[in-house]
């Protein structure tokens, strides 16, 4: 679980308070960044950050820096994004009762998304627990079937071992959302600082460690290996838990050396450099068509921490027709077998499968360029495309151009809608945790808080907050945020006046009827919005022709900036699978060819199923 | 006496009802985590009981629940990765014994206590008090014979009933198939 330190902690057996407790092993934890708001409740535990800091004053780096989004959500996805980014554990702080359930999303989004961030809440004094004293919300309850686990302080002695544990179980395994929930009383407790020590859970302990344990024996790739011989077409899912398992550089070495194109869901964007040669971008409701022609062609589909979503999997009896094989590893064994029956499957850590089939087959051969020779046709003819003669700014085009300045090399953080499955569509990603988006959940107003987040991990790199104008009115008051600290990073809100993805929908299956979601008529001015909150640059492009420079201009700003860009509002996502339905249906719009309209032995029968 | 000389049809799988031990930390908090996952779906649960093991440290939850055993076996796996989850098994095609107790308050006028006691004896249920118009009723089995037993005396008028819900262990060690 917790590292264990070999040599005594320099403050082990003093007396301090609860809070101090807290913040030292935070400290302890290698903790150099909090999210967060405080209030009532957590008050002893701020005021022992801004005590910690003035200890530190002589080095800086030994600092905590403290943000302070306008609201506790901002903070979760503040943490949320500094995790993602960085791979390390995000720590958020708020007070009790709104600022607690106001930390909720952020919570389940992380849970949802395997993200491992530890939150520290205020709680009233445990003799007020329960009678609805001010600002208490039941957070125990509340969190509990949210997070990966939730811890309720009642014994002052344990809350130093509590908070140490919460960082175990954020990222042991399956990584995911911690909460600690501490009564005030319990923060102004004073007592001896032991400086180790940590809970145990032992059947959880004794999990982790049959995990860590588990490498695959030499008959178990041997049955892999003669899968893969035995198949003409294999093909690799990557998933989130390919880039949370630091297993992208090994990915990408398998891929190579057995030559087996890969595809990716929407969490693993990343995991293989998307301008390689075998690498077929996203899979799914919206990947792109070449990758989900290949998704119904291969004959071997090798699933590596993914768990067939239903936006991946469509109408899942359809998912992968001709597959005759199927193999899964994860680290979840919940996840074997819970959507998709597979045919070979291992329980552990990517990382560490990888190696062990590489190693067990360095010698095997087998000649797939025919296939891949394929692969190569089906991103020719059925590459992503769109009306490039519009008058209208295409969301596409903007993408492509930021591409061109960005080298898939920045992080990309988005909100969630069109923009987001464009951001996956068209940008290129050449590292993993470099496309930030809320996946499972599908959070609106996620982008600017994880980009302020992730910008704190990496204050050096180019981080674009790339976002809808609905996703942006979420989280609006962050932009203040990101002026305060003075954060460079680059908020880009595509505008077609409303809520794209959904009035897609309504276009298709409601009959245009475009019920809550045009907005075209709203006052709302956001570059107004951006200069009344500090922003030095604040433009917004409505010419085409201005559009390449205006975007250098924007990316090359120094400091935070913001770029309106009204787009095309009938600009809509294509490829698209309904909801539901099986692959064969994908729909691919006027701009990219469909392989359906060419062979005509696919009818579209099928309604959108009530998996909506 | 032998467990399967009451076994009743209801008991076994076609009803899909699954009796599940898990193994947890006695800590709060654990029990409304793990019914949450039942909620949550939508699935109510049968039965429950939850009671210390032998271990103190550990307390022992067993449950019934009426579902698909695909289902039973994904939520127990969902249930294996809470942090405060020991061990958690479907016990339901294993080899192992259950049990359940009733107290069960039933009309026992004058005239009709002699055949009421024959009866009972045939299920070896005793009489914990009584009064002088009922009989309170103890009886253990696994759930056949308890219906059995309820069937029986039924006719004379149940007044009031509690049961304590299923517990159940393995015959042997090593009988059990894991959740996993």
């Amino acid at each position: 679980m917790s590292a264990q330190m070999n040599k005594r902690h320099p403050l082990a057996g003093k007396r301090m308070t609860g809070a101090e407790m807290i913040i030292q092993v935070l400290a302890q934890e290698g903790v150099d960044t909090i999210f967060g708001y405080t209030g009532g409740a957590i008050l002893p535990t701020y005021d022992a950050i801004f005590r910690y800091n003035i200890e530190h004053e002589a080095n800086k780096s030994e600092q905590m820096q403290l943000i302070v989004p306008a609201n506790e959500q901002g903070a979760g996805f503040m943490a949320a994004g500094y995790a993602r980014a960085s791979g390390k554990v995000g720590v958020f702080m708020v007070t009790s009762g709104p600022a607690a359930t106001n930390s909720v999303t952020p919570i389940r989004d992380s849970m949802a998304d395997s993200v491992p961030v530890v939150l520290i809440c205020g709680q009233v004094a445990r003799s007020a627990i329960g009678s609805d004293a001010f600002q208490e919300a039941p957070v125990f309850n509340v969190m509990s079937p949210c997070a990966k686990h939730v811890f309720l302080v009642e014994e002052p002695e344990d809350l130093e071992a509590t908070v140490r544990t919460a960082f175990g179980i954020a990222r042991s395994g399956r990584p995911g959302p911690v909460v600690i929930d501490v009564p005030k009383d319990v923060q102004n407790w004073e007592g001896v600082f032991k400086g180790e020590g940590i809970l145990r859970f032992r059947g959880y302990e004794n999990r982790m460690k049959a995990l860590a344990e588990a490498r695959l024996l030499p008959e178990e790739c041997a049955e892999f290996l003669n899968l893969l011989k035995k198949s003409e077409r294999p093909l690799i899912c990557a998933g989130g838990g390919v880039i949370s398992g630091e297993a992208a550089v090994h990915l990408r070495q398998f891929s190579e050396k057995f030559q087996i194109p890969v595809v990716t869901t929407l969490m693993g964007i990343g995991s293989v450099d998307t301008t390689n040669e075998l690498s077929l971008h996203m899979l799914g409701m919206h990947g792109t068509a070449y990758a989900n022609y290949a998704v119904m062609d291969c004959d071997f589909l090798i699933t590596i921490g993914a768990r067939f979503d239903d936006r991946v999997a469509g109408k899942v009896q359809e998912f992968a027709p001709n597959a005759r094989f199927l193999a899964h590893i994860d680290i979840d064994a919940a996840e074997i077998g819970k959507v998709k029956s597979v045919t070979w499957s291992h329980v552990g850590s990517a990382r560490e499968a990888l190696i062990d089939i590489m190693q067990e087959g360095k010698s095997f051969k087998k000649d797939f360029s025919k296939w891949i020779e394929h692969i190569r046709g089906l991103k020719k003819q059925h590459i992503l495309n769109y009306d490039r003669e519009s008058e209208k700014i295409q969301p596409y085009h903007v993408i492509e151009c930021l591409n061109e300045i960005t080298l898939g090399d920045a992080i990309i953080c988005t909100g969630v809608g069109q923009h987001q499955m464009w951001a996956a569509q068209y940008f290129n990603f050449k590292n993993p945790r470099s496309l930030l988006t809320s996946g499972s959940m599908g959070t609106m107003g996620f982008g600017l808080p994880a980009a302020i987040g992730a910008q704190m991990a990496f204050p050096d790199r180019l981080v674009i907050d790339f976002d809808g104008d609905g996703s942006m009115r979420m989280n609006l008051g962050e932009l203040e945020t990101t002026t305060t600290y003075e954060l460079p990073v680059k908020i880009i809100v595509l505008n077609n006046l409303g809520d794209g993805m959904v009035r897609q929908w309504q276009r298709l299956y409601f009959g245009k009827r475009f019920s809550g979601t045009d907005k075209s008529l709203r006052r709302k001015n956001f570059v107004k919005t951006a200069e009344a909150d500090g922003f030095e640059y604040a433009v917004r492009l409505n010419d085409k022709a201005k559009l390449k420079e205006t975007l250098q201009e924007f990316i090359s700003f120094k400091g935070p900036a913001f770029l309106e860009v009204m787009i095309d509002p009938e600009a809509d996502v294509y490829p698209m699978v309904g909801p539901g339905m099986g692959y064969q249906e994908m729909m691919t719009g006027d701009y990219i060819v469909s392989r359906t309209s060419e062979e005509g032995i696919f009818e579209k029968t099928s309604k959108p199923s009530e998996s909506f | 006496m032998t467990d399967s000389s009451f076994q009743d049809p209801r008991s076994n799988n076609t009803q899909n009802t699954r009796t599940l031990s898990i193994l947890v930390e006695n800590r709060f908090g654990v029990l409304s985590r793990i019914a949450g996952l039942f909620s949550a779906r939508g699935y109510n649960i049968e039965s429950l009981t939850v009671a210390g093991s032998s271990d103190p440290g550990l307390s022992c939850i067993t449950m019934v629940v009426r579902c698909e055993a695909l289902l039973a076996q994904q939520i127990l796996k969902q249930v294996n990765k809470l942090p405060n989850t020991v061990e958690a098994v479907d016990l339901t095609d294993t080899n192992c014994v259950e049990r359940e107790l009733v107290l069960v308050r039933v009309h026992a006028p004058e005239e009709k206590r002699t055949t009421l006691l024959t009866e009972a004896e045939i299920f070896r249920a005793r009489v914990v008090t009584a009064t002088p118009e009922n009989y309170v009723f103890e009886v253990t089995g696994d759930s056949g014979k308890v219906e059995a037993f309820l069937d029986v005396v039924r006719p004379y008028g149940i007044d009031e009933m509690v049961r304590t819900g299923k517990v159940a262990l393995h015959r042997a060690l090593g009988a059990k198939t894991s959740g996993n």
